[in-house]
């Protein structure tokens, strides 16, 4: 019977004390492995998004602009001309510029009117230099006229839409409380292809011909007169450059000359992440190291009271030939397992709400969510959590080393 | 051989143990007796090494064990003594197999594959073959302090101190208890040495060391 063996039935003996112990560390470490997870995977998906475009002109905020054109959250933020658009898609240092329509929804989806050439974009993943391509169809063709529609992978799962279904647009999105003023009853969609799931803001899209928006809104007067295509509107565009370097000069003349707000969506969001989610964070995180702390007292305690309680268990085992470093041991070994135990149940827990979290962002934000990846952080963390525990059994160890074993051995 | 001279133990404020001289030959089976708070606890603590004398000398064996390290007294008491105590002997997490087994481990002095069979077989000679699963809440007081005897030649000690080993027990168990003891200390060839304020049990032993004196008031 080892060290290993007697500690192990110390801690069964009293399996309440801990199985609570276990538990207070297990909280702490699935508090922060969830939070730990989701940060590295949210901010490894906004990191691989930044490459799909470089800027995002239009009106409105920065930030607005970002979240509506590029992510589809948030309300469209107004309108442009789309003689715009192709003055900014002849600038010199653009290689792709897609114009975004926005306004319409279906079942709280958004409806992006752009042009078929959008669907043949890829763009290359910083990390692996992988091209990625963005709109790969499971089903079906992409669009190539008014009133098709191609859907993507959520909208399809949500709704049950396939290939040859017909659909409404509404005007606005009801969902956002923006206001559903008619909807286009008079001219209905037609899914021609559904998206393979990207794990982007695509797949809660749906995407038709930017013809198909402006004649649904032409229906309602909002569109101006037939002929005159200069004053077409668009929400805003999508602009991919030669280089990243290019960026800055891009937004300057786009300000200067366009009149329009240019920004880049990867610092938008960045911000956002660092000013919104950034301090939720970090109060979670501190939040976490102090049930840590917590934890690492409640083994200190539970040792420390279960030392007191068995002081004559302790001398039998001296009479009986026990070194002092192996009664030190023993005890070391029972923090070590009930903290390793703790943090064993704690990345389960942790990683499972990170499961459980990914799969609703996923379906709500389009966020392809990893959470069976373990980060260096997360290994660092998992660390000091065993030391911390280990430096918890120190005192009541030191209290059983410390065995008087003779006086102990009187008291019954 | 057991051999105490000249040993003098502080044990309070004014009061010390003091223990002229004291021998043992092997095998001898020794009742300490006297009074509660006469220091026959404490002789049996000195000699076992779990205690050591401020001054005077403790042979066990041929080595003088008052000068050991910790360390070194760990391991000579494992591999030496076997002990039984009043009540509240066995561990209570572990079986009565697991106990008589803990004995063997931390004296380190059998091969492992010998601590089973040598403890089921220990335990078999107590008539406990049928309880070596049992945890001791499970057990009697009476059972218990078999499951105690066994442990205590488990490793084949040369010698068994036992504080009181009747003392919690009626007096039929208590006999028992004490015959088994005695009969398993003989057929290990065993030193035994007992601490006893029983007059009665005392007698049952063939030595007796009257330990009435060994606490003295001395001027501070």
């Amino acid at each position: 019977m080892s060290l290993w063996h007697i500690a192990w039935n110390y801690l069964w003996n009293r399996w309440l004390t801990t199985s609570l112990t276990i538990l207070s560390v297990a909280l702490a470490v699935a508090l922060i492995t969830a939070i730990l997870t989701l940060r590295d995977e949210t901010k490894a998906r906004f990191e691989e998004e930044q490459n799909a475009f470089d800027i995002v002109v239009g009106p409105g905020s920065p930030l607005q602009l970002t979240l509506n054109a590029v992510y589809y959250l948030d309300r469209p933020t107004g309108s442009m001309a789309y003689s715009d658009y192709l003055k900014l898609k002849a600038h010199e240092d653009v290689i792709h510029a897609f114009p975004v329509g926005l306004g319409d929804t279906v079942a709280g989806y958004r409806i992006v009117g752009t042009e078929k050439e959008m669907f043949e974009y890829a763009w290359e993943n910083d990390v692996t230099r992988e091209l990625r391509y963005p709109f790969q169809l499971a089903d079906g063709k992409f669009f190539d006229g008014p009133m098709q529609a191609v859907v993507g992978y959520q909208v399809a799962k949500a709704i049950g839409f396939k290939v040859g279904d017909e659909f409404e647009s509404i005007h606005g999105n009801i969902d956002m409380g923006e206001l559903g003023e008619f909807d286009h009853s008079d001219s209905l969609y037609t899914v021609v292809g559904v998206l393979k799931a990207s794990g982007t803001s695509n797949d809660r899209a749906v995407f038709v011909d930017l013809t198909s928006i402006w004649a649904g809104h032409e229906m309602h007067g909002e569109a101006p007169e037939a002929g005159a295509e200069d004053e077409r509107m668009v929400s805003a565009v999508l602009v991919d450059l030669y280089s990243a370097a290019l960026r800055f000069s891009y937004m300057d003349w786009v300000m200067h000359e366009i009149k329009l707000t240019a920004a880049m969506p990867i610092n938008q969001i960045m911000r956002l992440y660092n000013q919104i989610l950034g301090p939720a964070i970090m109060i979670m995180m501190a939040i976490g190291y102090i049930i840590v702390l917590i934890s690492a007292l409640s083994i200190m305690i539970g040792l420390y009271l279960s030392i007191i309680q068995r002081k004559r268990d302790l001398a039998i085992m001296r009479a009986l030939g026990a070194s002092a470093y192996e009664i030190f041991g023993a005890v070391m070994i029972e923090a070590f397992l009930v903290t390793m135990m703790g943090i064993a149940a704690g990345v389960v827990l942790g990683k499972a709400t990170a499961y459980g979290l990914g799969l609703y962002m996923g379906s709500n934000y389009g966020f392809a969510i990893n959470s069976f990846s373990v980060s260096d952080q997360e290994l660092g963390f998992y660390a000091i959590v065993a030391i911390v525990g280990l430096v918890a059994g120190i005192i009541p160890a030191w209290q059983a080393y410390r065995t008087d074993v003779a006086s102990d051995l009187q008291a019954n | 051989m057991i051999e105490l001279k000249d040993c003098r133990r502080k044990l309070g404020p004014g009061v010390e143990f003091y223990c002229k001289d004291f021998h043992a030959q092997p095998g001898a089976q020794i009742a300490l007796w006297g009074p509660s708070g006469c220091g026959k606890s404490t002789m049996l603590n000195l000699i076992s090494g779990l205690l050591t004398p401020d001054e005077g000398m403790v042979r066990i064996d041929n080595q003088e064990i008052q000068d050991f390290g910790d360390g070194k007294m760990d391991q000579f008491r494992g591999q030496n003594f076997g002990f039984i105590f009043q009540t509240f002997n066995l561990l209570k997490p572990f079986t009565a197999l697991q106990n008589v087994m803990l004995g063997m481990q931390f004296s380190d002095t059998r091969p492992q594959k010998e601590w089973k069979p040598r403890s089921i077989e220990l335990l078999d000679r107590v008539g406990l073959s049928h309880r070596i699963h049992s945890k001791p809440t499970t057990m009697s007081v009476g059972e218990q302090q078999r499951v105690a005897i066994a442990r205590a030649l488990a490793n084949k000690q040369k010698i068994v101190v036992a504080d009181e080993p009747t003392g919690s027990l009626d007096p039929k168990t208590a006999a028992s208890v004490m015959d088994l003891l005695l009969e398993m200390c003989r057929e290990e060839a065993v030193t035994m040495l007992m601490v006893t304020h029983d007059k009665s049990i005392a007698d049952s032993l063939e030595t007796h060391f009257d330990c009435s004196e060994l606490v003295q008031e001395v001027s501070s």
